[in-house]
């Protein structure tokens, strides 16, 4: 089968490998996914922060290039795009003039048929189906993953379907353990890491960070496995700074959910870009023998 | 720890009441100050402004405070406190509201690096139509550069290099940094967008 894909700007740039990892999963999956032509940024929280219209008017734009492409569903691997897209599909569907407004500037007009997904929402029935342990290769024995899922995955700033428990989701521990991990129990599975503030007011996002941090390491996770790309790389590019300030006793890998899955299926770490990540990610891996 | 007195503008607070429900789209009449907003902030202990708080000066018609306090330029747009809220009102949105309003005024931010990252951000993408991480940081790093310049202050300059270098040189080491221009081909009807959002001004 295809779907629509939108990678957005981060799967194009640093988050590279997570773009890489999407295709290999699903296409081992059966799903192609057929990137949107000439799409734009969503905008991220940039938008809603400085401008009501560009929020909505930019995920919009590339609403409508999705739905000239007569596929029946898109899926959005990162958070923030999926949940600002999610958003503009259902401002636009109460708000007829706000269309009319934003469409009068669109070569391809935004119909609002497409369904937006996110990549959990592709991947949790192809667990209970059977699919994704039927391609597995090896069990990921001995991986103790904390779920990370950050805030944009399960809250929103209207009313849009969740597709998961909004305090304590579970989409990623139900992949996890259909592949022989053991995810851990813990209490800031949805709590912010802080975002751009990474960039903008640090000491804000060191202190969000330290607390997620010390409770993974205290559940005993060994790693964190997350689907937004803005959560990867904050709690991974800046863990050893939080270490330095706050004290944290191990420094655990950032995975993407697709790279457990692709080890699991036997893809090779390299290949998927695995050597990537700022704390080491293949030193575990050996470790646990899984590569 | 001492607690500014909310003031009570009679005339104005109907006024500031009706804009902020207007552009935010939130009913904050609802608002019974149950508090769960306050008890999930993850920044409210540093604003010292908690959701429930900043409603409150919006209702009372405080609209210097309500304008420039910490949680405006703060909050981290977790959505946290919208979940929780019984009432369903979206003090993200609130927030969301105010700093552009208060940008309309043309109030000088509380925290102007955030600002101006997300002003960086939003030139970057309508530049390009995309986001290119190098070509935001650096509208972003200069515009900072610049201020601090202007007060002097050169050591918070060269911390900031010296942070961003670091940085960069190991996502370079990582190979997470790209240095290809990543473009709409369609730049023109990404630009009729930003024309429309503020008319009389281009992307």
């Amino acid at each position: 089968m295809e779907l629509a894909y939108y990678p957005g700007c981060s799967l194009h740039a640093s988050s590279e490998l997570y773009d890489i990892q999407c295709k290999m999963v699903f296409r081992n999956l059966g799903i192609e996914l057929r990137e949107i032509p000439d799409w734009n940024c969503c905008g991220a929280t940039a938008a809603a922060k400085t401008d009501d219209f560009l929020a909505i008017a930019l995920p919009a734009r590339n609403l409508g290039i999705a739905d000239a492409t007569g596929l029946s569903e898109i899926v959005i691997p990162c958070s923030s795009c999926y949940s600002r897209t999610l958003v503009s599909q259902q401002r636009l569907s109460c708000d007829p003039e706000l269309k009319e407004s934003i469409n009068a500037e669109l070569g391809r007009k935004v119909e609002g048929n497409i369904k937006v997904s996110n990549i959990l929402e592709v991947l949790k029935p192809r667990v209970t189906s059977g699919e994704i342990v039927e391609k597995a290769r090896k069990k990921l024995e001995g991986l103790k993953p904390a779920c990370y899922y950050g805030c944009l995955l399960t809250r929103f700033p209207c009313d849009v379907p969740v597709t998961d428990d909004v305090e304590n989701p579970q989409g990623m521990e139900i992949i996890c353990r259909s592949l022989g991990a053991e995810p851990v129990d813990w209490s800031y599975k949805t709590d912010c890491c802080g975002a751009s503030a990474s960039v903008n007011d640090a000491e804000q996002s060191l202190l969000l960070m330290s607390r997620i941090m010390k409770d993974a390491e205290a559940r005993g996770a060994n790693c964190f496995v997350t689907t937004c790309p803005l959560c990867q790389f904050n709690v991974d590019a800046y863990q050893e700074q939080v270490a330095q300030k706050y004290g944290l006793g191990k420094r655990l890998p950032v995975y993407f959910i697709t790279e457990l899955i692709g080890i699991a299926m036997g893809f090779d770490a390299v290949e998927m870009q695995v050597d990537r990540h700022f704390v080491d990610a293949m030193g575990l891996l050996k470790e646990l023998k899984l590569i | 720890m001492s607690v500014k007195t909310l003031k009570y503008e009679a005339k104005g607070a109907q006024t500031l009441l009706r804009e902020v429900m207007d552009k935010s789209g939130q009913n904050l009449l609802a608002c019974y100050q149950c508090r769960r907003c306050a008890a999930g902030c993850p920044v409210g202990e540093e604003t010292g402004v908690t959701p429930d708080r900043l409603i409150r000066m919006i209702l009372l018609g405080d609209r210097g405070e309500a304008l420039s306090n910490l949680l405006v330029w703060k909050c981290v747009a977790c959505y946290t406190c919208g979940t929780r809220c019984p009432n369903n009102i979206q003090t993200a949105r609130i927030t969301e509201t105010l700093k552009q309003m208060s940008k309309k005024e043309h109030l000088e931010p509380l925290r102007p690096r955030i600002a101006d990252f997300h002003n960086a951000f939003m030139k970057a993408t309508g530049h390009m139509g995309r986001f290119n991480e190098i070509e935001g940081m650096g509208i972003y790093e200069a515009k900072t550069a610049l201020k601090e310049l202007k007060k002097g202050n050169v050591g918070a300059i060269i911390d900031e290099m010296k942070n961003q270098a670091k940085l960069g040189m190991t996502m370079m080491k990582k190979k997470r940094m790209h240095f290809k221009v990543d473009k709409v081909k369609n730049k023109a009807e990404v630009k009729a967008l930003y024309r429309k959002a503020k008319p009389g001004k281009g992307a």
